[in-house]
């Protein structure tokens, strides 16, 4: 994501010709940046944003409602997103934690949520959903490196919502996600990761 | 310089100089820091001269009320507000007043012009802006805090918006009116940009103008939104060159 | 809107741990900005971890109330900005907001820090210290940030130049005498456990919590909220540790 990238605002311009870049438009036959993003090699990574719900995402989410067919289910966006009682064995209550997966994202924007699991006792950290590939890392690398030195299990939901859970040092494991979430952009972060972990500041 | 009493003029734009020494097309020191807010989706401090200002976004998020909503965009909303302590004279009321009003629905109109909304059917965005210290013309820095707020949001917008004002005092056309050229002067007339293609996002304007003076005005003012822009992306950029876990306003004395 | 189910934050709490690591009579890092603006009398800038809230002084001629002719006016208001937390609304002050200001009021209000009586100018006429609290960043107890902030602005004020009768902007005379130092620490209590300085997604959980004020020497004010029982003991318990915290606290303003 580092190699020749350039930082982009909302408006600059980044083609001259009205290329269909995502988080770009295009006007009068160019085309410009959406949003403060990364530009390189033709690509726009944003580096903010609200999360954006797509069918397949792995989501942790958090039963808001128990309704007669099923739960409605906050997933960090503003839309109604609900996980039938015809797609799951479990039972659930409000404020139980469970990861998903989207199977169905609507016209008017309704979600349709499938295989669900509950998740164990943890806690909740909520980061930017743009930050989330880098939390998990090039083949889970990163998570695993957290989960092993702070002893958490460690879920890592497209959508932002990362659940900790386990007997292991929870406030460890919640500073370096708040790390790698303000550094997502940088270069050398899995080694400063690692070695903030190996030291095992707790302040 | 100040006036003793109220409506004694004092001299206002004398040989090239004005009374705090700037030139016609000089801007008052403008200092941005954008996320200074640990809740809010997006932030922006700007100190404008004395003027301190804050701006929170919130957005995009579910509509309330209900009945608000639009099934094919999101709702902008804007809030202009002035704290309390935040004039040298008295202590004001608390709650929105008429001016207040007023600004925060050009503010609004500025914005959903360039926010895409269409992207975020059924929710609202909400831009609030708090004066903490006025120093004439909080509306064009109000507005230029709440694009880099928005744009720290990761709110899409077809482009970054500043604003600027322009006045006439003593006959001459210049940018960025200080408090005593506000309460003096001949002519306000403060203008939102779209620097990108140089549209006009918002557009007040009160006292009286020639023709040759307006488009005087429209020249100084869209020189000086330029400037504006390049603190303002200097700004954003600083977020990712200084990374920080930690945000903190940190209001500068003089 | 995210609730936090109870029993995730409980297990912690219960074992006598936090989440960010504290001690249970820890303070989270705590800065004061003292005298930031220019344009109010005084002003500070407080923050308690990511809770930020500023407040402003300002003073006006007003009529004294008819019970008390020959003394001033004081009065706190409290905003919670909408801007301060995705849970705020614009509208009209809620509960939250009147008890916050209240129980800042009543803090500096008994301690005797301010003396009213020098407010007063002429028959008719007294000054009045408006003080308003603006909580700009909500992660919890905006008490404690609140009382910092406004104790800060207060011991930065200045006293506005009077002359017939009115006031000259601009022009000050002196600082704003104030006697003692007044500060406020609040406890969450969620079952036997007590905590000082609870964040937001702890109060979320709290069964109640406890606010004490004090100066050097004395108790000026308290304030429970919330539905669950605190035990004399624990109040006892709690006032000697607001003492010894209290040392820390004073130090920063």
């Amino acid at each position: 994501m580092e190699k020749e990238s350039r930082i982009v605002f909302p408006g600059e311009l980044v083609s001259d010709r009205p290329d269909r870049i995502a988080y770009a438009y295009i006007d009068k036959g160019k085309t410009y940046s959406t949003v403060v993003g990364l530009f390189s090699d033709g690509k726009l990574v944003p580096l903010e944003g609200p999360y954006e719900p797509l069918p397949d995402d792995i989501v942790v989410c958090i039963i808001s409602e128990v309704r007669f067919s099923g739960y409605s289910v906050d997933i960090n966006c503003p839309y109604v997103s609900f996980l039938s009682s015809r797609e799951i064995r479990e039972r659930y209550e409000m404020g139980d934690a469970i990861v998903a997966r989207i199977v169905k994202v609507d016209e008017v924007k309704n979600i349709d949520l499938t295989d669900a699991r509950k998740l164990p006792q943890g806690s909740l950290v909520k980061v930017s959903s743009v930050k989330v590939p880098r939390i998990i890392g090039k083949k889970n690398s990163m998570i695993d490196t957290i989960q092993s030195s702070t002893g958490c299990q460690v879920t890592a939901g497209r959508n932002g919502y990362i659940w900790v859970s386990g007997a292991g040092d929870f406030s460890l494991a919640q500073k370096a996600i708040r790390m790698i979430e303000a550094q997502a952009h940088t270069r050398g972060l899995t080694d400063r990761v690692a070695s903030f972990l190996k030291s095992g500041k707790s302040r | 310089m100040m006036g003793g009493s109220k409506g004694e003029k004092p001299v206002l734009f004398e040989n090239g100089k004005r009374i705090d020494g700037r030139g016609a097309g000089d801007l008052r020191p403008i200092k941005i820091v954008c996320r200074v807010l640990n809740d809010a989706d997006g932030s922006a401090y700007i100190e404008w001269g004395k003027n301190k200002i804050l701006a929170g976004v919130y957005g995009p998020r579910e509509c309330i009320p209900r009945h608000d909503q639009s099934l094919y965009r999101a709702v902008v909303r804007c809030r202009y507000n002035m704290a309390p302590f935040s004039g040298m004279e008295e202590h004001g009321r608390s709650g929105p007043n008429r001016r207040s009003k007023e600004l925060s629905k050009v503010i609004k109109e500025a914005f959903e012009n360039v926010i895409i909304s269409e992207n975020f059917p059924k929710t609202q965005i909400d831009v609030f802006v708090e004066v903490l210290q006025s120093d004439g013309g909080t509306r064009c820095a109000a507005v230029t805090a709440a694009a880099v707020a928005l744009a720290d949001a990761g709110i899409p917008m077809k482009d970054l918006p500043c604003a600027v004002a322009v006045c006439k005092i003593d006959g001459k056309m210049a940018v960025d009116p200080g408090k005593e050229e506000d309460n003096f002067g001949e002519s306000d007339m403060p203008i939102a940009f779209s620097p990108r293609n140089g549209e006009v996002l918002l557009y007040q304007m009160d006292g009286l103008l020639t023709r040759e003076e307006l488009a005087e005005g429209f020249a100084l003012a869209k020189e000086a939104s330029a400037k504006i822009r390049e603190i303002q992306a200097d700004a954003i950029r600083k977020v990712y060159d200084e990374p920080k876990e930690e945000r903190f306003l940190t209001i500068i004395k003089e | 809107m995210n609730e936090i189910k109870r029993d995730t934050l409980s297990a912690l709490l219960l074992a006598g741990k936090r989440a960010d690591g504290r001690g249970m009579h820890d303070y989270r890092k705590i800065t004061v900005q003292k005298a930031p603006l220019q344009n109010a009398e005084g002003s500070a800038l407080a923050t308690i971890g990511k809770s930020q809230v500023i407040a402003g002084v300002k003073f006006d001629i007003a009529t004294p109330f008819a019970d008390r002719p020959k003394e001033g006016v004081f009065s706190t208001s409290a905003d919670l900005l909408p801007l301060a937390s995705h849970l705020f609304e614009t509208g009209p002050p809620s509960e939250e907001a009147i008890e916050l200001a209240r129980v800042v009021d009543r803090g500096i209000r008994s301690s005797g820090t301010l003396d009213l009586e020098s407010f007063f100018i002429e028959e008719g006429k007294v000054l009045a210290l408006y003080l308003d609290i603006y909580i700009l960043d909500h992660d919890g107890n905006l008490i404690d940030c609140s009382a910092l902030a406004g104790m800060s602005a207060l011991l930065s004020a200045r006293m506005p130049k009077i002359e017939e009768g009115k006031i000259i902007r601009g022009e000050y005379e002196g600082k704003l005498p104030i006697k003692d130092k007044v500060v406020t620490c609040t406890f969450g209590k969620l079952s036997d456990k007590v905590f000082l300085d609870p964040t937001l997604d702890e109060e979320k959980g709290m069964d109640c919590r406890l606010t004490l004020a004090t100066t050097p020497n004395h108790l000026c004010a308290a304030q429970k909220g919330g539905w669950g029982a605190v035990s004399e003991r624990e109040i006892m318990s709690l006032l000697d540790i607001s003492m010894e915290k209290g040392k820390e606290l004073r130090s920063l303003l």
